[in-house]
Parts: C-alpha cells; sequence; structure tokens
C-alpha cells in the first residue's frame, strides 16, 4: 500500500500496519544504492531559515523515495535537532523528540558511554562538536562522477542562495565490497518487515525499528513528534496513528546517526603481523579474522575456523550460542559478534528468547568508505603496508527508530563496554577507543586463551552527529512553515 | 565468610539546613571514596555505599514532607562493627552531614554521637536483593586478586601451551599454592555463621508452613483481592509523564563513570488501604523469593544486580528502590522489561502513575517508553555513592568465585578445560 505524498489525503488512523507507506519513505531507509557507486555528503549549516526553506521545498520533490525505482541518482535529506529548530520547527513539536536525539552525539555523558574519549574525544572532532554545529546532512549518490557533479550542481551549487553554509563536504570511495582494513562488508543486515526481501526469522525485524509510526518489536509505536492540527493547515502530514487530533511530524521517518571513523590501516596490518609473529600463532591475517569475527572473504569465522574461505563469503546463517558457545572459533569479543551477538546472550544462550532480546538492537548499516585505499600488500610478500600519511576511513551510517535502545546500546553496551558478555578488559578490538583497562584482546583456544593486552587503537572518531531523515510529508512541512520564522500554533 | 546486611537510615533535614546539606554532599561527590569527610576506601566490609538526599515535597494528598536525608549501605555483618567502622574513619563528615538533619547532638567530634544517631534512624527494608548470599566484600576483592595473577601465570609461562588442560591447571594450581599472598585461595571461603544460616532455613520453611496453615483464608481472600484489584486497574491513572530533559541530564551526569551504576528512585504508593496492602504483600513475597531463591548471581534471568532494596518511608506512603548494576541505565531498563517485569509491575504498578497492568503482573513494564519514563521519572540522583570494587561487574566476580573453588579437588581433563575457559 503506497500514497501519493503530493496529495494530503490521511492514512486511517489504523491503515499504516496494512504496509509501509513507501512513496513517503526516503530511499536510503529500503537501501544503500548498491548500484550508485559515486557519493558526496553535504553538511551544512542554516544561516539564513527563510531562503533554506525555499531551498527546502525545492529539494524535496528531487528526494529519493522507496518506492522509487533506482537508476542514475540518489537523493536523501536529514536534519539534526538544531536544524530543526533553525528550521522553524515549534518548541511544541521539538519537544515531542526523545532526549537523545535532542542532546546530541556530543553530552559529556553520551561521550563516556560511547566511548568517545581520549583521541575520538569531540573537543577534537572537525565536525559536529558543540563549537561545529551542523544542520542539515544532503546525501548524494549517483551511477558515476560527472552524474554525481551534475546532482550536486543542481542541488546544492549556490548554497549562500540557498541561506545555507557548507560545514564539511565529505567525498566517498568506491571499494567495492571491501573496507579499508581489507574485509567484505556489508553482509549482515536486518531486513525491515514489510519491503518484501525473504529473510531468515532472526534478521527479519518489525518496520517500527526503522521506521516511525508503525510497530516496533515490542509491538509498539515509538514515541514521535506530533503537531497540533491547526498548526498543520494544508494538511501536509498524516494523523498520527494512536490519536488521530494530531498530526504525525515523525511518521515514515527515523533517526541517522553518522560518525565519520578514520582508520588506521598500516598500523592494524603491522600490528597484526607483530602479535603473529610475537605469539607464534598463526599468520597475521588469522589474528585479523579473530579482531573482525569474519575473514577478508567475509567467511565467519564460526564456519571457517581454521583459514580463509571464500565461497563461504557471504554466509549469514550461522549463530554462536549452538555452534561455538565459548568463542574458540569467534572471539566473544570480536567485532561482528558483538555488534550482532544472534543467539549467544543470556538468559538462555543458544535459544530463539536469546534472540528476541538481540532483535531489539539491531541497526541498518548505510555508510561509505573515503579516502583512497592503502594498497595492503605493496611489496607481494605479505609483509604489511607502510602507512602513506593520507586518511582514509568511514563514512559510518546507521538509521534506526529509537536512538537509545538501538544505535546506543550496540555501541555502549557492547561495542565500547569492556565487560561484554561477561568479559573483562576487552573493547570492540576493531573499533573501539582504548583506554587503560579496556585495551586486552581474549582469543580463547586450547588449552587456553592467547591474551593480547595493550591493544593500539585502529579507528578514531573525527566528527559526528544525530539526525533525523524525515518522511517526504515532512520534509514539505518544514519547507512550508510560516515565513514570519517559525511553526504558527504550536 | 560472613552474610551481607542491606542498612538503610533516614533523617529529617532541616528546613534551613538543606543548602548546608546540599554543599556537604557535593563536597564529598567530588571523590566518593578517598574524600576527606567520609574516606569510604578505609573501610572494610563495604561493597556499596550511598548517601541522597529526597527533596522537601508534599505527598498524594497535598501533605507536605519535609526534606530527608538517606544513607544506604551493602555491607557485612556484624552490623555494630560496620556502623562503628564509619562512624570512626568518617567522624567529620558524618558530624556535619548530620548536623544539618533533627535530632542532632554534635558529640564534639567523638564517634558516639553519630553511631547513635545512625542506629537510632536505622529503619527497616522491605525486601533485600543480593547478587550472591554471604559473599564479602573483602572476598570479593581477593578473588579479583587471584583472577589476575592466574592471568598473569599464562601469560608468562608460554611452555604452558603444549601441556593438556589437566597439566596446565595443575600448574596453576601448584603457582597458588607457592604464593604467599594466594595461600588463602587454596581453601574455600568461610561459611556465614550457623546462628545466621539456622535463622535462613527457619524463615525458609515456616513462611510456607504459615501460607499453608492459612489456606483457608487465602482461598476466600484471593478471589475477592483479585476483583478488587481488576477494579482498581480499571480505575487507576497511568500517567505517561516524560522526565524533564534537565532532570535527565543531571542524573546522567552520575552514570556511566564505570562498568557498575547506581540506581535510586522513589514513589508514592497509590491512595487506599488495598495498594498498600498489595504492596506490602509483594514485597514479602519478593522478599522470600530473593532471599532463599534468587540468591545464586541470578534473579530470573538477570545477571547485572549486584544489591537492590525495596524501603518504606515516610510511614508507608512511599517506597524508596535503590539498586547497584552493571552497565547503562538503558540496558538495565531492557533487562527489567524482557527478564522480570512481572515482578517489577507487581511492585511499582502499586505506584502513582505506573503504566496500565492487568492483573497485576502483565502490560505495566512491556509498555517500553511508558515505563522506561516512569523510571526516569522517579528517579533521584544519588549525590555520593561508593562502590569498592568498582571495577567488577556481577560476572565478573561470579566467575572469579568459580576460578577460586576450580583450584580444589581433583579434575577430568574435560572439567580442567572448562575452568580454563574462565580465564
Ligand atoms: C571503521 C569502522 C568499522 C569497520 C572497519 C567495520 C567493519 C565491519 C566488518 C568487516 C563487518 C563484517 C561484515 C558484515 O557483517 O557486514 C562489520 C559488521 C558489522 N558492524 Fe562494523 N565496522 C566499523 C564500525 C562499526 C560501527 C561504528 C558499528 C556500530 C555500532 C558497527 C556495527 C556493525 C554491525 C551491526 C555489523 C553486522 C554484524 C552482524 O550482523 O553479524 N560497525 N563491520
Amino acid at each position: 500500500m503506497t500514497q501519493d505524498p503530493a496529495a494530503p489525503k490521511r492514512a486511517a488512523a489504523s491503515g499504516t500496519d496494512g504496509g509501509l507507506e513507501n512513496a513517503d519513505i526516503q530511499g536510503l531507509v529500503a537501501a544503500g544504492y548498491g548500484r550508485l557507486p559515486a557519493a558526496r555528503y553535504l553538511l551544512l549549516r542554516v544561516q539564513n531559515p527563510v531562503a533554506a526553506r525555499l531551498w527546502l521545498g525545492e529539494i524535496a520533490d528531487r528526494l529519493t523515495n522507496a518506492a522509487a525505482p533506482v537508476t542514475h541518482t540518489g537523493l536523501n535529506l536529514a536534519v539534526t535537532f538544531a536544524g530543526l529548530e533553525r528550521l522553524g520547527l515549534s518548541a511544541h513539536t521539538l519537544g515531542g523528540f526523545p532526549p537523545e536525539f535532542a542532546e546530541g552525539m556530543v553530552t559529556p555523558h553520551r561521550s563516556r558511554m560511547l566511548g568517545d574519549t581520549g583521541a575520538s574525544d569531540p573537543a577534537r572532532w572537525r565536525w559536529g562538536s558543540l563549537t561545529s554545529r551542523v544542520d542539515i546532512l544532503l546525501m548524494l549518490f549517483a551511477s558515476d562522477e560527472p552524474t554525481l557533479a551534475d546532482l550536486e550542481e543542481a542541488t546544492a551549487t549556490d548554497l549562500a542562495a540557498a541561506g545555507l553554509a557548507s560545514v564539511a563536504r565529505l567525498d566517498t570511495v568506491d571499494l567495492g565490497d571491501r573496507e579499508h582494513f581489507g574485509f567484505r562488508d556489508g553482509i549482515a543486515q536486518p531486513v525491515i518487515e514489510g519491503f518484501g526481501r525473504a529473510a531468515t526469522w532472526r534478521d527479519s525485524i518489525k518496520a517500527g525499528e526503522f521506521v516511525l509510526g508503525y510497530r516496533n518489536e515490542y509491538g509498539r509505536y515509538a514515541p514521535r513528534p506530533a503537531v497540533a492540527a491547526g498548526a498543520d493547515p494544508s494538511g501536509i502530514l498524516p494523523e498520527d496513528v494512536e490519536d488521530s487530533t494530531v498530526r504525525d511530524f515523525g511518521r515514515n521517518g527515523t533517526y541517522l546517526v553518522f560518525r565519520q571513523l578514520s582508520q588506521d590501516v598500516a598500523g592494524f596490518w603491522q600490528f597484526a603481523e607483530r602479535e603473529a609473529l610475537a605469539s607464534g600463532q598463526g599468520s597475521a591475517e588469522k589474528l585479523a579474522a579473530k579482531i573482525v569475527g569474519r575473514w577478508p572473504s567475509g567467511a565467519p569465522l564460526v564456519r571457517a575456523p581454521g583459514s580463509d574461505d571464500p565461497s563461504l563469503g557471504k554466509l549469514n546463517d550461522f549463530d554462536y550460542g549452538n555452534e561455538d558457545p565459548s568463542g574458540e572459533r569467534c572471539p566473544v569479543g570480536a567485532h561482528v559478534r558483538r555488534t550482532n551477538p544472534r543467539d549467544s546472550l543470556d538468559p538462555s544462550p543458544g535459544t530463539d528468547k536469546s534472540v528476541t532480546l538481540v532483535k531489539r538492537h539491531r541497526i541498518l548499516r548505510r555508510g561509505r568508505e573515503y579516502g583512497a585505499p592503502l594498497e595492503l600488500n605493496p611489496t607481494g610478500s605479505g609483509r604489511p603496508p607502510v602507512d602513506d600519511g593520507r586518511e582514509r576511513g568511514l563514512h559510518f551510517i546507521c538509521l534506526n527508530a529509537n536512538l537509545r535502545r538501538q544505535f546506543e546500546f550496540v555501541h555502549g553496551t557492547w561495542v565500547a563496554s569492556r565487560k561484554f558478555a561477561g568479559l573483562y578488559d576487552d573493547a570492540d578490538p576493531l573499533i573501539a577507543s582504548r583506554g587503560p583497562g579496556n585495551d586486552a584482546l581474549t582469543i580463547p583456544d586450547q588449552p587456553f586463551r592467547h591474551r593480547i593486552l595493550h591493544l593500539p587503537q585502529f579507528v578514531t572518531v573525527v566528527g559526528g552527529a544525530y539526525f533525523f531523515m524525515p518522511g517526504l510529508r515532512a520534509v514539505r512541512f518544514l519547507a512550508s512553515i510560516s515565513r514570519s520564522g517559525a511553526q504558527p500554533g504550536g | 565468610m560472613p552474610h551481607q546486611i542491606a542498612f538503610t537510615a533516614v533523617a529529617t533535614v532541616k528546613p534551613e539546613s538543606l543548602d548546608a546539606l546540599r554543599s556537604t554532599l557535593r563536597e564529598m561527590a567530588a571523590d566518593p571514596a578517598g574524600n576527606r569527610l567520609i574516606p569510604f576506601h578505609k573501610l572494610n566490609g563495604v561493597h556499596f555505599a550511598r548517601f541522597f538526599l529526597l527533596e522537601p515535597t508534599t505527598d498524594v494528598d497535598g501533605r507536605p514532607i519535609a526534606g530527608q536525608l538517606v544513607f544506604m549501605a551493602d555491607w557485612d555483618a556484624p552490623l555494630e562493627q560496620r556502623i562503628q567502622e564509619l562512624a570512626e574513619v568518617g567522624t567529620e563528615g558524618l558530624s556535619r552531614l548530620f548536623s544539618s538533619c533533627e535530632g542532632y547532638a554534635s558529640g564534639g567530634g567523638e564517634p558516639g554521637a553519630a553511631i547513635q544517631y545512625l542506629r537510632r534512624h536505622a529503619v527497616s527494608n522491605a525486601a533485600v536483593y543480593v547478587n550472591t548470599i554471604g559473599l564479602s566484600a573483602s572476598q570479593v576483592i581477593d578473588e579479583g586478586r587471584l583472577r589476575d595473577a592466574l592471568e598473569d601465570y599464562l601469560d608468562q609461562d608460554p611452555d604452558l601451551r603444549s601441556a593438556g588442560p589437566g597439566a596446565v591447571r595443575r600448574a596453576l594450581v601448584d603457582r597458588v599454592a607457592s604464593t604467599a599472598e594466594l595461600s588463602w585461595a587454596a581453601q574455600p571461603a568461610d561459611p556465614p555463621a550457623l546462628a545466621w544460616k539456622i535463622r535462613e532455613l527457619a524463615h525458609l520453611l515456616l513462611v510456607p508452613l504459615i501460607g499453608v496453615l492459612l489456606l483457608p483464608v487465602i482461598v476466600v481472600a484471593l478471589p475477592i483481592w483479585l476483583v478488587v484489584l481488576r477494579l482498581h486497574e480499571h480505575a487507576d491513572v497511568a500517567l505517561d509523564s516524560r522526565p524533564d530533559p534537565a532532570r535527565v541530564s543531571e542524573l546522567a551526569a552520575l552514570e556511566d563513570h564505570g562498568p557498575v551504576n547506581q540506581f535510586t528512585a522513589a514513589g508514592f504508593i497509590k491512595t487506599g488501604w488495598f495498594r498498600s496492602l498489595t504492596a506490602r504483600l509483594v514485597l514479602f513475597l519478593i522478599s522470600y523469593g530473593v532471599r532463599h531463591i534468587f540468591n545464586r548471581a541470578n534473579l530470573a534471568g538477570v545477571k547485572t544486580i549486584h544489591f537492590a532494596r525495596w524501603t518504606f518511608i515516610d510511614g508507608g506512603r512511599r517506597v524508596i528502590f535503590a539498586s547497584n548494576y552493571d552497565g547503562s541505565l538503558e540496558s538495565y531498563m531492557d533487562d527489567f522489561i524482557d527478564k522480570v517485569a512481572w515482578g517489577l509491575n507487581a511492585v511499582f504498578s502499586n505506584g502513582q502513575g505506573y503504566p496500565a497492568t492487568r492483573w497485576l503482573l502483565f502490560g505495566g513494564a512491556r509498555n517500553e517508553t511508558a515505563f522506561k519514563n516512569y523510571l526516569r521519572a522517579h528517579q533521584i540522583p544519588t549525590q555520593v555513592w561508593y562502590a569498592s570494587s568498582s571495577q567488577l561487574t556481577a560476572l565478573n566476580i561470579a566467575n572469579n568465585r568459580q576460578l577460586r573453588r576450580g583450584l580444589r579437588g581433583a579434575m577430568s581433563d574435560e572439567a580442567a578445560s572448562a575452568w580454563l575457559r574462565r580465564l
């Protein structure tokens, strides 16, 4: 059931469970635009709200929705809390957003929880810190670089005229299906129920976990910002699913987490080489695989414990609780095992009950790499690469309907916590910040574990923010806010 | 290995001294373990301790309630010794704190006055959860050191890698035995006092016995109670009150400074005798359950709570819930919702504004957003919080304990291998 977003026809209050309103949902929710390898992210600040709203009104018609076929370009847009405020959304509606979104990514408490400390301290960030506010994120995707340039030209050339200023212009690079460390990425993803793709029960997640206005894994609707009916006189917004007296600004929107993660590729492989030699245990590649939980080809350690097996490169139907409870194949602390523990957590590892709990903490990853790749085997001798002084990394992007229960939980309780699943001092070996007491890596083995102390830090956060990626009607509503600078009524 | 005691003391704050008290608490909060006023780290036998201020308020009928200072400790028997040591180590701090409270006769720098005051203001708890009954604070610390030593031995001795699991274990057992500072580990920890064990056993047996004797009454009363309960549940108002953002950030500022966290909340019981009675009954049952059934590092699937308690105050009008748990508040609340929603519903649904329940156990916490808002809205800042083993989660502590156990006796290769997986 899709609706024509141009018609201000409202779905019946209960009608949304019949299906997703694809035409009102931004396309990035449905797909990562794998067929559009060129991409750029524009981080913008609103200088002149009136001009910015006019620009937004023009952009709104060009935004890619989840019903449209993707051919040559894709365009999506998301706004921070500060941005919504700048664009004139009423205090009443803003007050309907949850505190984690309102506060943003860089409160001291949040930095502690996410592990954004030391080198990843927001005080050092290039963008998104308290002194480098971002309002709008414009995401451009295209089939090739010239088409991308055209798209940027058509949407964001004369920023000043649009009342906008550029905070950062982030390029991306297409590494095929690999990320910079050399591992296949983008294998495991939750599948949104209702988008029609087949998935195992474990990966099939209720739409309300990724799109507001639909039931989530608790069978409930996530909190969403309301607009008084009188404040939407032309009836742009849909009715709220649970309260027909108000309009729902949130419906078909989602929260977008953006973190710019700088990767020390040479440091990673030099460390792996050094450690593998020092311990006399296997190859650098094997140690690196123990850190990730998959081999470079993508083959999961649970199924390919001894060596890489490219034929299993896309395999995702495996679990830990039954197949590898103590982590002798895939360490408990490995990146993929802690970002999605599948069936391995208490109270009953190896059961559907365990999976059910984990299904409430899934995120949809939509990031892209940036920076020229480092040749991983420069001499052809298997010796690790040397740093070339150039920056590279991941523009990590993920989507979720509940920042606290999904992204922040995964990152805080699983990635950054050195106590994950009974561990002592092991934060995520691949991506966590290091500090005293959280820099160990335990690799279970016979007759006893290997333990690596003082793991270096391989990934540093250099920017980030929480955005809201509204439904298309909500974008039009934002653009329509009256010229006086504030939304009428409340 | 003495049993643990949950001590609570509540004192009324003199209205004119609220500010002075706040600033004393702030001074201590800057360094809970080492502060000059009460240097908690100098105390033995303390697992956790906290001081917090219940701000002046009004009850559900609009009657004013004065501000109150609450002290809570989870510490090891004997109680008298703990109070004594606290008063000696923290003479200055207690005297400063209690001088802001009603009825404190300053003892001129002597601990005696504080001891008296603590005893007089002690309040009994309605229910107390202890992760592992009989595990003393010093044992937690010692077994943590044991684990560190075992890990280091493994790292220092690469030759062990070529040995079988049984041989590796024997080598570790020998190392421990030959290390003077760890020789205690070869012996089991002392059990709690016999008198205490007998008392617990008597309680374990007597409560069901009395239940059986009361069966005729229960059979008659239960249906009536259920009907009245349903009537109340229909009439009760659930408040989905979003907590004040400024308040939430004040609370968050006190959280996630390490792997272990504190939680304190207070809420009024709904008006009328029925909810009061129900709250007391439920807490009585919970108390029985956690005392005799859920006392082995696992509270119905939740393994991250060190200690928790429910305490009636204000003549039974209000209940305080206080706990020490691992991980973030979000994960704690999710554990509640996912694993023990029924238990929380049974208690908290007697509280003003709780999300609607059905048959006491259903609904309620399962309404994720409303429940999380309810907890946040009732949470109060724990101004001073001390944890003696702040770097060990409950899972770590339980694992350390098993490591020590595994040092004793003979083991098959398979069992030795399983034991080694704990390292
Ligand atoms: C530069 C930083 C990062 C690198 C190099 C990286 C790399 C990888 C790789 C190689 C995989 C395995 C491929 C796959 O399953 O799709 C993976 C999976 C995953 N990563 Fe990351 N990652 C990074 C940051 C993050 C962050 C910040 C998060 C969020 C907390 C995250 C969450 C996940 C999740 C949820 C999975 C899928 C696990 C599963 O479902 O089995 N990653 N990552």
